[in-house]
């Protein structure tokens, strides 16, 4: 069947290859070995393979949308009954979800070349990016789960080193060190799960799997049936781990911290990585029949994300982290379209979330870039000087926002269209995150590009064309994403929602805008001397306290038991170790004085001892032998 | 020559003679050699002995299960002792490790201050010994050569360590050679019970021992090769061991001379004994359970580097007895990749953390930042730094994950509890490993001056002295392993395979594996 298939398709395992080549090839300049030109030709390196790794996701595309759906798989390790492959499910949606990979890293990487213009280390950012890349469009095409979770951890290591970018620095210390955990925790999670189901099911690949969790559920099945409390830690390990990766409470907290990484880097973390870690629980969707509590938590954990994530993002006063906070509200969002069985809704979201983030993050690192300030306090006035910037900022909120007919509109129209009759809480959910974003779109807006100018904006410049080529572009994607939907999904296409449903989702738009827009900026930020008002802007500026309580928790828990285990280590295993070497060397000192010098007492112990040994051992061998 | 010409070849006692021999020549070479060219014919003797290693794979049949390659000569009859020597799917791997390591630390030693003579001829008795070990197929030449690497070892670390090297020595040699006594007395009662004078491994056998007097035997190997491993609470010898220790000793003992713990109690505990394991299987996982959380916590509160890789081998040889205990094909086949996985990665951490205490020092985490400074720090030491405790926190595409994957995998259905605390030492592992980068290698390269001044601007900058390229050779060759074994696990899986496959299927063990399902 493979010898039929056309090139690319069965060259399709050099997907991931180009991204992890871009680490091989940025080496050189990375290491410091070559030093005469500057790191730009490991840049160029890089956009050439991304490319590459875009037009080849490209042929493939062609062809399957010519064949249809195909599946390749080789085999990576075989030992007694496990049997691990890597494996690649080239379907349309996962192409799709490629090429917007692909795509958003050659556009980012473009842009971090003027972004990252006068950075020392610039080959080192190219060769974590390519990392990155690669562990990415290898994970959207991945058809099992241990290639999934192989490449999850490897973009764990990647957020990690990416976030600590510029490690000397205090605060990235302990922003990497924070992304790097809870994503493990997750992981580590996730790995239970994965463990599981290899051992129950024995194979891992995602179609077997579903075949499997059916079977284990049916109970006409007498044996290897599941038993339920298995079947809902099963589950919840499998949710843990795209529940680190898509920052969702109560793991959210180390997006929020990324943010002191580059920020072409944050311009890929909160599109695409969020995006995959939801792509892996798409493709679990299946599994979690097995565990309704993992559906209840997966619901109950979205709408938190995204109602908290809205409200807290409201509260902030750096730019990036108003939107950080914005991404876990979304992803909660998607969270919720999952644990609804509404796959369709998911990927739509999916898909022009990530675009317009993208988008927004450009324009954001374009501000950041021009004023070297992130402060909404001290921005303003940028409207008129930066007008693609402005432009892009304008588009990628319209386009997160469900009131202009761009993307995130039409997701939230089916969203609330399939839900809201059996569900209507969460469409409420929905409709009410989709205010609390507009909001804070507009205040934002207005903090940065209205008003007058401040000191650090009066003499502000657009930038550059290698950030400006890349965000135009963007503009122009996001402007399109409709059509592009429409293409994907025409089925039963993406208008397919009653009037008062798109009513509902445009007027709490329009709501959000008109509330921003009338609300007093410096509300935003300036403390209230009234209590309740003062608690509730300090509760969500600070993230509901919560990495303090995660202080107080769970690492004060682990230090303290570490701690313990340490102490019982050095004053009691130890300590009875020196307790029996004083001991011995004590009695010595005081059998030392017995001494009598009489050979008959001396040779009546040895005989006395000896008896008592072979009598034992006569005793011991005529029991021991059967 | 013909390929039986090949078979023929005396291989494994090529490999012992290599470097007894080599030890020999080193004692009685003429003059006064300088230091240089001790270290010189060491390097020669132990390539000549990776190359034996490697040749051994062109002779080894990876589909055969049992013993290949046999030399069988009479040595001492009349107590039971022959020269036999033979190799399968679990030595072979721990026989290349022991060549490969053991040339690392001759290679990265860099103290020619003392009696350079004994030193390297010490290592390469070392070599022979564990060798010599792997190889044997009789319990008494086991045994002679388990202790024959105890007396070199303890003089490393007794005229080549720290300032506490008398205690940390004394302590080894004790615990050690207590180890020692348990499994001489073992090997004895199992001769002595079952009326055998020969203590070859292939006729000896507990099947007609009562279970009682088995399960007191397998304990007393248990505890002896315990000892070894180390598991809690025998385990308080090796981090002072390997805190007083210079480098590449302690290269020796993570890298090499623990795997004869493991080794020991997969080849005469479980293959000796299966009933009486299949008995005490179940406690096995509790102690693999216990003894690699504890490591892990204990590690968490460390603060001198060494100390904290010392904790976690405690951590990380845990895995091999959990995996031992659920003997199923895939935990055992875990269990070599273990053995191999935690050699390199322990060897690889042990030479960085060498190399910072070379140039910096001090080993102290509360001392340590910024290290990864790439013109003033040590930046290549940093990025290797990163690979190996990656690799050591079981990160995809490095040696440690498919380690740890094939055991857990292979022990889930066996013992959940169990496995599923060994998976939280394994997310523990990564806590602590990532508090030594963060603390010691990323934030700014400086001392605070002696006024002790909080403040941090009032650090003066400093400049460390850069790491040779040609020294990092070491630390790179076992990294560019971690990662090719990583990548392509079957080029261990290959050589194992049928080996652990056939020791799960040992009579008595079969019956260990249960049908249910995780609860």
């Amino acid at each position: 069947m493979t010898a039929a298939l056309p090139l690319p398709i069965q060259l399709v395992w050099l997907i991931p290859v180009y991204g992890f080549s871009g680490v091989l090839l940025s080496l050189p300049w990375a290491t410091g070995w070559v030093k005469r030109n500057g790191p730009r030709p490991a840049v160029y390196l890089n956009l050439l393979v991304t490319l590459l790794a875009f037009g080849h996701g490209s042929l493939i595309t062609l062809e399957i949308w010519k064949r249809g759906a195909q599946h390749l798989s080789f085999n990576w390790f075989s030992a007694a009954d496990l049997h691990l492959s890597i494996g690649f499910d080239l379907s349309l949606t996962n192409l799709a979800a490629l090429e917007l990979v692909t795509l958003l890293s050659l556009l980012a990487q473009f842009f971090a070349l003027g972004y990252l213009d006068k950075e020392w280390s610039l080959a080192r950012f190219y060769a974590l990016v390519g990392f990155f890349e690669g562990a990415l469009s290898g994970l959207v095409l991945s058809s099992n789960l241990f290639m999934s979770y192989f490449l999850l951890e490897m973009l764990t290591l990647s957020t990690y080193l990416l976030v600590g970018f510029w490690y000397a620095q205090p605060l990235v210390v302990t922003a990497a060190r924070d992304a790097f955990l809870t994503k493990r925790v997750g992981d580590v999670l996730l790995l239970m799960g994965v463990v599981a189901l290899s051992a129950l099911a024995g194979s891992m690949e995602f179609t077997d799997l579903y075949r499997w969790a059916a079977q284990a559920q049916d109970p006409s099945q007498g044996t290897g049936q599941l038993a339920p409390l298995a079947g809902s830690l099963i589950g919840l390990g499998l949710i843990a781990g795209p529940m680190g990766k898509c920052a969702q409470f109560p793991m959210h907290l180390w997006l929020d911290e990324a943010m002191e990484g580059p920020n072409p880097a944050s311009i890929l973390r909160n599109s695409v990585v969020v995006t995959s870690g939801a792509l892996v629980l798409l493709k679990l969707m299946p599994l979690l029949r097995l565990s309704p509590m993992a559906t209840t938590v997966l619901l109950v954990v979205g709408t938190i994300s995204a109602i908290a994530g809205a409200l807290v993002a409201l509260a902030q006063v750096d730019l990036k982290r108003a939107f950080s906070y914005s991404t876990t509200s979304y992803l909660g969002l998607v969270f919720i379209a999952i644990a609804l069985q509404q796959p369709a809704v998911a990927l739509l979201l999916l898909l022009s979330h990530g675009l317009a983030k993208a988008l927004l993050f450009m324009s954001v690192g374009s501000v950041i870039a021009t004023t070297s300030c992130q402060d909404l306090t001290e921005l303003g006035g940028l409207g008129n000087r930066m007008p693609a910037t402005t432009s892009a900022f304008l588009v990628a909120a319209a386009g997160l926002v469900g009131l202009l007919p761009l993307g995130c509109y039409w997701c939230f129209g089916l969203g609330v269209q399939a839900i809201w009759q059996a569900h209507p809480l969460f469409a409420g959910v929905i409709v009410f995150t989709n205010l609390l974003t507009a909001l804070n779109l507009t205040r934002v807006f207005r903090s940065v590009f209205l008003g007058a100018a401040t000191p650090k904006t009066k003499r502000a410049p657009e930038v550059n064309w290698l950030m400006a080529l890349p965000m135009v572009s963007l503009t122009v994607l996001v402007l399109l994403t409709p059509f592009l939907m429409a293409r994907i999904n025409p089925v039963p296409g993406i208008g397919a929602f009653s009037l008062p449903v798109a009513i509902a989702v445009a007027g709490s738009g329009l709501v959000g805008v008109g509330i921003g827009s009338l609300i007093r900026l410096d509300q935003f930020w300036s403390r209230s001397i009234q209590q309740p008002l003062r608690g509730i802007q300090d509760l969500l500026a600070l993230d509901f306290y919560t990495d303090k309580i995660y202080r107080a928790t769970i690492v004060a828990f682990v230090a303290g038991l570490a701690r313990f285990t340490n102490a019982i280590d050095r004053q009691v295993v130890n300590g009875v170790v020196d307790g029996i070497g004083r001991l011995s060397l004590q009695s010595a000192e005081n059998l030392k004085l017995s001494v009598s010098g009489q050979l008959q007492s001396y040779v009546l112990t040895v005989v006395i001892a000896i008896v008592v040994l072979l009598s034992s051992l006569t005793w011991i061998v005529g029991e021991a032998v059967r | 020559m013909t390929s039986s010409a090949l078979m023929a070849f005396p291989w494994l006692s090529l490999l012992l003679a290599i470097p007894f021999l080599g030890t020999f020549a080193l004692l009685l070479w003429p003059g006064e050699p300088s230091p240089g060219r001790l270290r010189g014919i060491t390097i020669a003797v132990l390539s000549a002995q990776l190359v034996a290693s490697l040749a051994l794979l062109l002779v080894f049949d990876p589909g055969h299960a049992g013993m290949q390659l046999e030399e069988v000569h009479s040595w001492v009859p009349s107590i039971g002792l022959n020269y036999q020597l033979g190799v399968d799917g679990l030595s072979l791997p721990l026989v290349l490790i022991n060549a490969a390591l053991t040339l690392v630390a001759a290679i990265c030693t860099r103290d020619f201050s003392k009696r350079p003579r004994i030193y390297f001829s010490m290592l390469l008795l070392i070599s022979g010994a564990v060798n010599g070990a792997f190889l044997a197929e009789n319990l008494l030449l086991f045994f002679l050569f388990y202790e024959l690497e105890l007396i070199p070892l303890w003089l490393l670390i007794s005229i080549w360590g720290g300032s506490q090297r008398a205690y940390a020595a004394t302590k080894f040699l004790i615990f050690t050679a207590v180890s020692g006594m348990l499994i001489l007395g073992a090997f004895l009662g199992l001769a002595l019970f079952t009326g055998t004078v020969d203590f070859s491994l292939t006729p000896i056998t507990s099947e007609r021992l009562a279970m009682g007097s088995q399960i007191v035997l397998l304990s007393a190997l248990l505890v002896g090769f315990g000892i070894k491993l180390p598991l809690v609470p025998f385990h308080t010898w090796l981090p002072d061991a390997h805190t007083q220790a210079s480098t590449p000793v302690s290269v020796l003992l993570a890298g090499v001379l623990l795997k004869l713990g493991t080794y020991g109690i997969l080849r005469f505990g479980m293959g000796l004994f299966p009933e009486a394991w299949a008995q005490l299987a179940p406690g096995l996982a509790i102690w693999a359970a216990i003894s690699v959380v504890y490591g892990s916590l204990a590690a968490i509160a460390q603060r001198d580097m060494k100390r904290m890789v010392a904790y976690s081998s405690v951590g990380h040889m845990g895995y091999v007895l959990l995996a031992g205990a659920a003997a199923t094909p895939v935990a055992l086949l875990g269990a070599e990749f273990q053995m191999v996985s935690h050699g390199l990665i322990s060897a690889l951490l042990f030479l960085l953390v060498g190399t910072v205490y070379r140039k910096t020092g001090t080993r102290d985490l509360d001392a340590l930042r910024g290290l990864l400074n790439p013109e003033r720090g040590l930046p290549f030491t940093g990025t290797l730094m990163i690979v190996g405790v990656m690799a050591s926190a079981g990160m995809p595409g490095m040696v440690g994950f498919i380690s740890e994957f094939l055991v857990f995998r292979g022990s889930l259905l066996a013992y959940p509890i169990a496995t599923l605390l060994c998976m939280v030492g394994s997310a523990l592992t990564a806590v602590y490993f990532l508090l030594l980068v963060n603390r010691a290698f990323f934030g700014r390269l400086a001392i605070t001056p002696a006024s002790d001044n909080p403040v941090e601007d009032s650090r003066l900058d400093i400049q460390l002295a850069p790491v040779a390229p040609r020294e990092t050779l070491p630390a790179l060759a076992l990294a560019l392993g971690v990662l090719a074994l990583g990548l392509v696990p079957a080029l261990l899986g290959h050589w194992s395979e049928a080996t652990t496959t056939a020791m799960a299927q040992l009579p008595g063990l079969v019956a260990l594996i249960p049908a249910g399902g995780v609860g």
